[in-house]
């Protein structure tokens, strides 16, 4: 399987000077294109930390993380952002929507930052809705459909731009064990269908059962790694 | 995208928004009333100062006006009053005799500047007959009639019919005197004006100071005061021998109220845009640090830092400015009403008089005010945004989203 993300030695470390906290400590690891994979371990394990530091929301302290060969960790600050917008979705716990923009224009947002065409856009976004099964609340704003719905338009604007993977932090934890087998039934249905890779950090064992890989942290640093399909 | 944003995001809190949509139009009309009500005071001086007083033009002997001597008249008074009445732009002209004088009654005397004038001329150019609370404007035939001010008639004790004696000096140098009888009492708006002016015949006057035909002071009254530059020109070019002076030279001082008076406007809205400022500074902050972790989102999935900034100026921008149209359409409405009717201020009458200032007050605006006012607003608004961008700026996207 084609590598698209390896660390190499990743260390990130809170407070280096005083105490210090190694959040993520010494991970070495690859993600091959096509994965659907957990990365679990109890709170405070690293497992937000070592997605931050995969999808350049934070630096690491030492060591190097590669996407596709381009070393995310050394990229200046306006780089990282371009990279994020063209290569990396985010699903994020707490939905995090736009609350002023209704779920079209929130799942087309980041093909607006791409300056995608209005047409591309429009077929883009609406296939989008489509296939998470919300073609007709595209005009809806959050405050107007359920956690679900709108976690569920979460995974169309993380996919809309196209992204080499989509880095998903507790994506089922505010949601209803319904509304949870819902969205994971549709990001299991995009990563087969359209191949997209999934990270998750989650502690939910419902993401865990259906996750092919199991990538498991204590105390920053991985413990387990686990390959479902090859047994 | 950004426009659409930033405008969404300003209605998210209405009544908040509300409270400072109010302050904003409030604190513009506020400003932008007051700057018309004292643009338009010193116009309605200024137009008043030209019109009924100094004029646009004034032509003496080139060393008169060092010491007012009677021996600086103007040569062939006459031949230049025709000339000037000639030029392209002018309205009006009429020519003086000017002297220093003291007038002397019973109760009193006082110094004064007795103008010797040509009552129709000098009515075409300074509308004196207009300026009469009482008597006549020198309509009977008899010598030696004078208007004095009702101000010099109250100091003096002197009424219509009083007499008054004239004592000045003769264009040789010689001390002379002549009895006068105050034939009308005039008022302006101008106090001091009122205290230091009377007026007599040209030939009355000739008679006594022994100038014979002269004068020596041509006002000149232009058909407008906007521009009196090009008739400046021509009558210096044509009279190098003479001193010919602007209004604005003749009355400095009023020059210079015309530009402290715009000039302290624009500092009082200045003071009040810096103290809506911080209201906008102050709500602003509000929507950044309440937005922390959806801001922190945006840029997490790619908006970058020149976008984020604008989206918070225009946020900025569109706050400020749905208050401003209000503000101005209330401030035109306040200042074409009252610049109709004008603002009684006779209540302060004595007050204002002795600066020169009319009972009523006509508030007044141009449209350079209005739009000086509209970037100067903008200007507050653009730096009013920078501290809210900033502190979204530095925000850390992986901190803001965990919250």
């Amino acid at each position: 399987m084609e590598t698209v993300i390896s660390t190499k030695n990743l260390f990130r470390t809170y407070n280096p000077d005083t105490i210090p906290v190694h959040a993520v400590n010494d991970v070495s690891i690859t993600f091959g294109r096509g994965e659907f994979t957990a990365i679990v371990g109890p709170s405070g394990s690293g497992k937000t930390t070592l997605l931050n530091l995969i999808g350049g929301l934070d630096t690491p302290t030492s060591g190097s993380v590669e996407v596709n060969g381009t070393d995310v960790s050394h990229l200046k600050a306006n780089k990282l952002i371009d990279f994020r917008l063209h290569n990396i979705g985010f699903v994020f716990q707490s939905y995090n929507l736009i609350p002023v923009l209704t779920a079209f224009e929130n799942t087309g947002f980041i093909m607006l930052l791409q300056k995608a065409s209005k047409e591309e856009r429009e077929k883009r976004v609406m296939d989008l809705l489509e296939q998470v099964g919300l073609g007709d609340k595209a005009g809806s704003r959050p405050r107007e459909l359920s956690g679900g719905q709108q976690q569920r338009v979460a995974v169309a604007r993380a996919l809309a731009s196209r992204p080499q993977f989509v880095l998903a932090d507790e994506p089922t934890a505010n949601l209803d064990s319904v509304a949870a087998s819902n969205l994971l039934d549709i990001m299991e249905k995009l990563n087969r269908e359209e191949h997209v890779t999934f990270l998750f950090s989650t502690h939910d064992q419902r993401v865990i059962d259906r996750a092919y890989r199991v990538v498991t942290l204590e105390d920053g640093k991985v413990i387990r790694d686990e390959n479902k399909r090859n047994g | 995208m950004l426009i659409k944003l930033a405008w969404r995001n300003i209605w998210r809190h209405r009544v908040r928004s509300g409270v400072l949509f109010a302050a904003i139009a409030i604190g513009v009309w506020a400003g932008v009333f007051t700057m018309a009500f004292y643009y338009g005071m010193s116009m309605q001086r200024l137009k008043t100062a030209i019109e009924k007083e100094i004029s646009d033009l004034q032509v003496h002997h080139a060393d008169f006006k060092k010491d007012y001597d009677l021996q600086f008249h103007i040569p062939e008074g006459d031949t230049l009053l025709d000339f000037l009445a000639s030029q392209q732009g002018v309205k009006a002209v009429a020519g003086r005799t000017v002297s220093r004088a003291m007038i002397s009654a019973a109760r009193g005397s006082a110094g004064i500047m007795a103008n010797g004038v040509f009552p129709e001329a000098e009515d075409r150019v300074t509308g004196l007959s207009k300026k009469l609370d009482t008597g006549a404007y020198f309509s009977t035939s008899r010598r030696n009639e004078i208007l004095i001010s009702t101000k010099t008639a109250h100091k003096l004790k002197l009424k219509q019919g009083s007499k008054a004696v004239l004592t000045l000096i003769t264009q040789d140098g010689h001390l002379t005197s002549g009895a006068f009888r105050v034939a009308g009492l005039f008022k302006t708006t101008n106090g001091p004006y009122d205290e230091l002016n009377v007026f007599v015949r040209q030939p009355d006057l000739n008679r006594l100071t022994g100038m014979g035909k002269g004068v020596n002071e041509i006002a000149v009254l232009l058909e407008s005061h906007d521009d009196p530059d090009s008739v400046l020109a021509a009558v210096r070019q044509a009279l190098p021998d003479l001193q010919v002076e602007a209004w604005s030279e003749i009355a400095p001082e009023l020059n210079l109220l015309y530009e402290m008076t715009d000039f302290s406007s624009y500092i009082f809205i200045a003071i009040i845009l810096l103290g809506l400022s911080f209201g906008i500074v102050n709500t602003m902050l509000m929507s950044v640090l309440e937005r922390t972790r959806e801001l922190g989102m945006i840029m997490a999935l790619g908006m970058n830092k020149v976008r984020v900034f604008f989206m918070i100026l225009l946020e900025t921008l569109f706050l400020v400015f749905s208050g401003v149209p209000f503000g101005l359409l209330l401030a035109f409405i306040t200042v074409e009403y009252t610049g109709r009717f004008g603002i009684d201020l006779s209540m302060f009458s004595d007050a204002i008089s002795g600066f020169g200032y009319d009972a009523y007050i006509y508030p007044a605006l141009q449209g350079y005010h209005y739009l000086a006012v509209i970037i100067m607003v903008a200007t507050a608004a653009v730096l009013s945004s920078l501290f809210p961008a900033r502190k979204a700026l530095m925000l850390n996207p992986a901190e803001s989203i965990r919250g």
